[in-house]
């Protein structure tokens, strides 16, 4: 199944960037209400003009959520804030191979929606 | 011989256009009843033949259409007393659904009779839909939300003790969960709240299609389900309510059809049911669900839980095999209606269902609108498997190899 293509069961078994940044300039908590999956995401901008240099996030959730949180934080480092604002929902739905269904979509979606909520907030 | 050779699912099954359809090239396991069940010909047919021979609006016109659109919806509301017990078809109020019923109880009956201070007894195994409409009343008359609390063995921890403890005004919980599936004791619970001279409603979404269901002999004040969880279309549903309730509950929703006189100042209002049924009602859904019910108690509902029981127990009996499988509430098919959620150690329940899907089979994941009982089971979600009379042994022996078969692929 494309959606469990190895690559994809690779960072939801081993994620890149778990865990937790020591002085967060942005943070934020999503949770998916269908299932009551939680993702929490700390980003640490450094630099001028600042960019991403330490991304973590912490999660309960399931393979899709967790694989797209792994890619997004490997995908942001080094971004600016204008560059992190046009990271875009295709493009997370890209790195699943078109195999996403209405339902997962959400789920792969997770991580972003954090990360939009973090730079809004 | 064993009891449910009085139903032969077979046979039932060729009544179900929707079962001989491919999902993914595989053929369909609907093992989403829960959710909504599937729905048999005799009820598409009914509501087609109502729409090409008799579509008019009820209890308005002179002409023939109107006639026979009237019948046609009051003869639903009789068949659907017959069928739980009810003493009167007046007692019978047609709603959008199970949701639609407890936030008429929650604001005709709630708004009418509670006073500050007064308490709400609820469990902590109710669906969202019979504790939000508790929430949004309790806040506006600063009433007491009080839960009857769940034990590991997923039954109500000793629910007498909590009624004669707090003396609620009402208590109010589901006949059987839509997660556990434990069947709730609804006679002996209401013996206890009469006692302490409380009013008592029950949620009986997930248990009409599956169990005998005699609202007297239940003892119960008011009952509330769904058309489409009992084969019958979506859009509409049942309160049955004891009459002398009703007729005390002020009307619910105001408009057309519920009205004796309008002045414009103010106006009179029909006796029950009319009066809960403000505006055009879903006419054809409830000729639906008549013929749904026509349908039910054609396959008897005493067969349909003798087999169903049997399908449970032969689905424990494999799912239990599975290692590292866990089934959530009571471990034994004879408290528990159709529901089984559960969690395989290491897998998403999402991740499950989306590889059971490839297989053909419909399953639910998620906190199936519990999330209250989740956070009590302390996890996120559940996968959940639940059936109807028309699944069989061969499926869930399809759903055990899917099982396994997301196990290989997330390499659990």
């Amino acid at each position: 199944m494309d959606i469990y293509r190895e690559e994809i069961l690779d960072h939801a078994r081993h994620p890149l960037n778990q865990g937790k940044v020591a002085r967060p300039t942005f943070e934020f908590h999503a949770a998916n209400p269908v299932c009551g999956d939680t993702m929490d995401l700390q980003i640490r901008m450094a630099g001028k003009p600042a960019r991403v240099a330490e991304v973590a996030f912490r999660s309960d959730a399931c393979t899709v959520s967790v694989a797209a949180a792994s890619m997004l934080t490997e995908k942001i480092k080094g971004m600016t804030a204008a560059e992190l604002a046009k990271v875009s929902e295709k493009d997370v739905i890209s790195w699943f191979g078109g195999s996403l269904t209405t339902s997962r979509t959400e789920c792969a979606l997770l991580p972003l929606k954090a990360l939009r909520e973090a730079l809004g907030g | 011989m064993s009891k449910s050779n009085r139903l032969d699912p077979e046979k039932l099954r060729s009544d179900f256009p929707i079962l001989h359809r491919k999902v993914h090239g595989k053929p369909l396991v609907y093992f989403d009843n829960a959710a909504t069940t599937q729905k048999p010909s005799q009820v598409i047919q009914a509501i087609s033949t109502y729409y090409e021979t008799s579509n008019a609006n009820v209890h308005r016109g002179i002409h023939l259409l109107a006639e026979e659109a009237t019948a046609a919806y009051e003869g639903s509301r009789g068949k659907l007393a017959k069928f739980i017990g009810a003493a009167n078809p007046a007692e019978i109020i047609f709603t959008r659904g199970t949701t639609e019923a407890i936030n008429l109880v929650a604001y005709s009956w709630g708004g009418e009779f509670l006073k500050e201070g007064d308490t709400i007894l609820l469990t902590l195994m109710e669906h969202h839909s019979n504790l939000v409409p508790w929430q949004f009343l309790a806040r506006r008359k600063k009433l007491n939300l009080e839960f009857i609390p769940v034990t590991d063995a997923g039954y109500l921890e000793d629910p007498e003790g909590a009624i004669r403890r707090l003396r609620p005004k009402l208590v109010s919980f589901g006949h059987v969960s839509n997660v556990l599936g434990t069947v709730n004791p609804v006679e002996k619970l209401t013996r206890v709240a009469h006692e302490v001279g409380a009013t008592v409603l029950v949620d009986g979404a997930q248990a009409v299609a599956h169990l005998p269901v005699n609202v007297a002999k239940l003892g119960c004040d008011l009952y509330a389900f769904s058309s489409h969880k009992m084969m019958g279309p979506t859009g509409t549903g049942v309160l049955w309510g004891r009459a002398e309730i009703l007729e005390r509950m002020p009307p619910f929703l105001g408009g057309g059809e519920m009205i004796k006189e309008v002045s414009l100042r103010e106006s009179s209002f029909k006796d029950a049911p009319y009066k809960f049924e403000a505006g055009t009602p879903s006419i054809a859904p409830v000729i639906g669900l008549g013929a749904a019910v026509d349908y039910l108690s054609s396959v008897g509902m005493e067969n349909i839980r003798h087999y169903e029981e049997e399908l449970l127990d032969y689905a424990f009996k494999k799912l239990a095999a599975v290692p590292g499988l866990t089934i959530y509430g009571p471990q034994n098919s004879a408290d528990r209606g159709g529901v089984l959620a559960f969690n395989v150690a290491g897998i998403h329940p999402h991740d499950l269902a989306t590889v059971l899907d490839q297989e053909g089979v419909a399953v639910r994941s998620g906190n199936h609108c519990a999330m209250p009982l989740h956070t009590h089971l302390k996890i996120n979600a559940s996968a959940r498997a639940s059936f109807a009379f028309y699944n069989t042994k061969e499926e869930i022996g399809v759903l055990i190899e899917g099982i396994e078969r997301a196990k290989k692929i997330l390499k659990i």
